[in-house]
């Protein structure tokens, strides 16, 4: 099942990829998305929200000499963001409908493959597996950005493979050691990458002290995801990867790729390395509230209107880390969450900035004005999607948002006040575009008589209606979702500095991981001391 | 010690007579008909055959363990690997040789026959159990390489190219010989197994000529891998030679120096630390000549334009990354542990030799049509033109820098474990430094095919078996990526069969 869910976009991909007319590949794709979507909400059906387990594991050895295998599962922290990977594309491919004219069969099948690699990164429970999909994310979006972006798009595209890349090595020097830990200290004395075996291995911590293991593999795996997050003060590739990226690679971008970095907090950092997460939670809350504050500030001032949603999308994600480091069921809750309101909020308001784009080619606040007396559903949807945004109560903004400030105030009031602050910047900096953009003199754009400005058609109204139905579903009934997240996030928060999962596979039955077969590379005969002070729980 | 040579010493270099057997043939022809020249078709089927008798040779001998020639050559899975590699290389090199004819028409049978003696003195290299057989296999693959670069009647280029690394390959190779010497003095015998015997004592008296010696032995190999500060020579003889021998020297010259530098370091004492880099002073002066080749190569190919001098660049830093493969099989204090970091390297030269070879053969295809030195902006729109090739350069170039499911980064994935599990966290730090700096070029020419629009149109010809070369090539980075799990059993077993 979560194969089928992985690698039906790469089918896809190949499906397009040779359609022999160009007509073709827009309708086909987006069927495809379509069908993949609807496919994908059986897993609401099979998914059993009363156990904290992993489900629907598939396990098969894949390089038994390193003891990587193939392993995938899916639980409450990843089951929505699996959800939003396929809701988004077909969304994506119907508000791309005219924006992409070149090219279109490379194009759409980028983004299937983009489609596969996110999924694969949020589904793969063994960390080479993990990082092989984080990695191959990578290279669609450098195509899609580098090939149909605007005018600076291959500085934008360098700058974002690279830091990335950057970030993802050091990670990926952590998984090794820990692998080898693993084949040290584990009864087994098997290399190995499996994320459950892994989470038994305590290792050790000592507070207050840089040089340890744990501190440093903390680090390390922090350094990959708050580069893809991103935090402060490494968010600087965003704002240009944004501007720079036509409309759907900034929706995917900023709806699914981001979530990424957090999703790899949740899953990886704080259960592998609960102590120095616990000790350093506060680094975590400064930079996240930095961001906030930092992003919103630097939002207000943009006279771009790509650029200003670009750095709201930071101050969103610093929300989002302050919910995981408030560390408790509140935070994490709402972490969550607004992982997936900033998917649908921000991914709206990408696509409807990409839809002014497309009629005027211009997005320079200061050009417009008065649109709302020419353009009035557009100016409706653009007011739903900013309340969203600036999280009013009864849109889904609202319930993420206060979710995470009580999970702050819990773990630290002085923060929890700095956030507060943030959400009354996060409100002057949309209202103010909103105001600009919408009302008052009508601006040089606007009254172009040459080029008058028709409102949205029936295919953006389409694009745009299922995320309008979303940000009120889930502003109005939360429970519909959390349910499905609640067990999983609370056994994560409460036993996370002895964090186990079993895996179940599709038939429900326990999974039991058997040593692969004979050792190819010999175990060491003694511990080193390197991991002396490390023993399995 | 008998000095009669058996028919089991005859099996032990059969791959090397087969492949002087079928050398000989086009050459013979040749001066037996007035010094014609025989159709170029004709040479390579026969270079080509020789290479395919030598690869089923080696590959039915292989399981077997064995010494010839009084113990100065010893056939082991290693040796096995190694001729593989090379033999491979060396085919996709005669491939790409054939569509380059109308460049060296006349005289493609010495052509050949000269790859073919290369190839001889690389079998020699791997082989080879006693310095002094290494020296003389090493020199055998040089001299032919020396003429080779010159062969390509192109331009001043390649005469320049081929005096530069003649003179300083000849340095080198004096270097190598004194160091031999030196070494010969101090232990009493230039066999592999007995300066390993002997190491451990004379490192704890410090005995300055010994470590003279060493050096020196190092150093002559450090030249042919082009490690740094050796390196300078590389770009433009890479540069001058034509592109097919650009391909064969890039990856078949460094499989065989690398391995003759893996039995020098590696044929430690089974039951104690290995010797060479037990002692830090080896120890530390190999890794920082590792970074600084890793980041030399790196930083150097950033600012080229040329890309065979890209190429070239990122060939050295590969030299490093291989040097820290080397290091750890040399530090490991168990043999078990040493043979598997052996393993590691074997791995990365054989990704490395595809990745390269597909490069090339790029490089060989464009080349032609654009009637100059290819550089990076003659790549521009190539996408448009001709998606098999751009593809196919795309993932050859996504493996150099290790970006996943490709067999580049299980190769790196491997090398930094090995690294890792011996403790030796600094390397691999650094390696993953340098990669992140050589993301950056190796994207150029993915930029300019896909991201920039062609201001020219170029006609593309066709070389079949070039084409061939590189979509071959480019699909096995994918293949042997995702099923690198058989290939690194395959290679661990036949090499832990030295124990």
């Amino acid at each position: 099942m979560l194969s089928l869910i992985v690698f039906l976009p790469l089918l896809a991909a190949l499906i397009v990829a040779v359609l022999p007319k160009d007509s073709w590949v827009r309708p086909t794709a987006f069927v495809l998305a379509a069908l993949q979507f609807l496919f994908s909400l059986a897993l609401l059906a099979q998914y059993d929200p009363s156990t904290p387990a992993l489900q629907l594991t598939e396990y098969r050895p894949w390089i038994e000499e390193l003891g990587i295998s193939y392993f995938l599962g899916i639980d409450g922290i990843s089951l929505w963001l699996v959800l939003l990977t396929t809701f988004l594309l077909p969304v994506v491919i119907g508000g791309s409908w005219t924006a992409i004219d070149k090219r279109s069969k490379l194009f759409h099948a980028s983004l299937f493959v983009l489609q596969t690699a996110m999924l694969g990164s949020f589904v793969a429970m063994d960390l080479v597996l993990f990082y092989v999909f984080f990695e191959l994310s990578l290279v669609p979006m450098y195509f899609i950005v580098g090939i149909w972006g605007g005018a600076r798009r291959i500085y934008a595209t360098m700058k974002f493979f690279i830091y990335t890349m950057l970030g993802s090595l050091l990670m990926l020097l952590a998984i090794i050691y820990l692998m080898f830990t693993a084949q040290e200290v584990l009864p087994s004395h098997q290399m190995t990458a499996n994320i459950l075996e892994l989470y038994k291995l305590d290792i050790p911590f000592i507070a207050g002290q840089f040089l340890n293991p744990q501190t440093l593999l903390f680090f390390a795996f922090s350094a990959a995801f708050a580069i893809k997050v991103p935090m402060f003060p490494v968010h600087t590739w965003l704002p240009d990867a944004h501007v720079e990226a036509p409309t759907p690679g900034s929706v995917v971008l900023a709806g699914v790729m981001l979530k990424m970095g957090s999703y790899g907090f949740l899953r990886f950092v704080i259960p592998l390395f609960p102590e120095a997460a616990e000790h350093y939670a506060w680094v975590f809350l400064f930079l996240g509230v930095v961001g906030i504050l930092y992003g919103a500030l630097v939002a207000m001032v943009q006279p771009d209107i790509k650029k200003l949603v670009a750095y709201s999308s930071v101050s969103h994600m610093g929300y989002v880390m302050m919910g995981l480091f408030a560390l408790n069921t509140y935070g994490v809750t709402g972490s969550i969450y607004q992982m997936l309101n900033h998917g649908v909020s921000t991914g709206a308001l990408f696509l409807l900035v990409g839809m002014i784009y497309e009629r005027t080619h211009s997005r320079e606040i200061d050009k417009y004005g008065g649109l709302a007396k020419v353009m009035p559903i557009y100016t409706i949807l653009f007011f739903i999607v900013t309340l969203s945004s600036i999280a009013v109560p009864m849109t889904n903004g609202f319930i993420g948002e206060f979710l995470i400030l009580l999970g702050s105030f819990q773990a630290s009031k002085f923060f929890g006040i700095w956030a507060v602050v943030g959400v009354v910047l996060g409100a002057v900096y949309m209202l103010w575009m909103f105001k600009r953009v919408f009302f008052g003199e009508a601006g040089e754009l606007v009254k172009d008589e040459h080029h008058p400005l028709r409102d949205l058609g029936k295919r953006e109204i389409a694009v745009m209606a299922p995320l309008i139905v979303l940000i009120f579903w889930m502003g109005l009934l939360p429970n519909h979702f959390l349910k499905y997240s609640k067990v999983s996030i609370e056994h994560l928060v409460e036993t996370k500095d002895a964090y186990q999962l079993a895996a179940l596979d599709a038939e429900g039955r326990t999974v039991v991981f058997e040593t692969p077969a004979k050792p190819i590379l010999k175990p060491l005969d003694s511990v080193t001391t390197r991991v002396a002070g490390v023993e399995a729980k | 010690m008998t000095n009669l040579i058996t028919l089991r010493d005859l099996l032990v270099i059969s791959p090397m007579i087969a492949l002087l057997f079928m050398s000989l043939i086009p050459v013979l022809m040749k001066v037996f008909s007035d010094n014609k020249e025989p159709k170029p078709f004709v040479t390579v089927v026969y270079a080509l055959l020789g290479v395919i008798l030598a690869v089923g040779l080696t590959a039915s001998l292989a399981g077997m363990k064995q010494t010839a020639f009084s113990e100065s050559l010893v056939f082991d899975g290693m040796a096995v690997w190694g001729s593989l590699i090379v033999l491979f290389s060396g085919a996709f090199a005669l491939m790409l040789a054939f569509d380059h004819v109308e460049t060296d028409a006349k005289q493609f049978s010495e052509q050949c026959f000269l790859m073919l003696g290369s190839m001889i003195g690389m079998l020699i290299v791997i082989l080879s159990n006693d310095l002094i057989v290494t020296f003389l296999g090493i020199e055998m693959m040089s001299l032919c390489l020396y003429i080779l670069v010159a062969m390509s009647r192109e331009e001043i280029l390649s005469k320049e190219a081929s005096f530069k690394y003649f003179v300083l390959g000849s340095f080198a190779s004096a270097i190598f010989l004194y160091g031999i010497a030196l070494l010969y003095g101090t232990v009493g015998g230039t066999s592999l197994p007995v300066v390993a015997a002997k190491t451990g004592e004379l490192l704890a008296n410090h005995n300055q000529l010994f470590y003279i010696g060493m050096a020196m032995v190092i150093l002559g190999f450090a030249f042919k891998v082009s490690v740094f500060p050796f390196h300078a020579w590389t770009p433009d003889v890479y540069q001058g030679a034509s592109t097919p021998i650009t391909a064969f020297m890039a990856t078949a010259v460094k499989t065989a120096t690398f391995i003759a530098i893996l039995r020098l370091f590696q044929h430690a004492d089974p039951s104690g630390p290995s010797a060479f880099l037990a002692e830090p002073k080896f120890l530390t002066v190999l890794s920082w000549l590792a970074v600084l080749t890793m980041m030399v190569g790196n930083a150097a190919a950033v600012i080229q334009n040329n890309f065979k001098r890209i190429l070239a660049y990122s060939s050295i830093s590969h030299s490093g990354y291989l040097l820290i493969g080397v290091i750890t099989a040399g530090f490991a204090p168990r043999i078990e542990s040493s043979l598997a970091a052996s393993t590691v390297v074997l791995f990365y030269l054989f990704s490395y030799s595809l990745m390269t070879i597909g490069a090339f053969a790029l490089v060989a295809i464009l080349e032609k049509q654009v009637g100059h030195a290819l550089t990076v902006d003659d790549l521009k729109g190539l996408s448009t033109r001709s998606p098999v090739l751009a593809g196919s350069l795309t993932l050859i170039l996504f493996s150099l820098a290790g970006v996943p499911p490709t067999v580049g980064f299980f190769a790196k994935f491997s090398l930094f474990g090995s690294a890792i599990e011996q403790d030796l966290y600094w390397l691999a730090f650094w390696g993953v430094l340098s990669s992140v700096i050589a993301v950056y070029y190796y994207l150029r020419p993915v930029v300019a095919m896909y991201m920039s629009e062609s201001t020219e149109r170029i006609e593309l010809q066709d070389g079949f078996l070039t084409r061939m070369a590189l979509v071959l090539t480019a699909v096995a980075t994918i293949v042997f990526g995702l099923a690198s799990s058989p290939v690194l059993r395959f290679v661990s077993e036949s090499v832990l069969n030295r124990l």
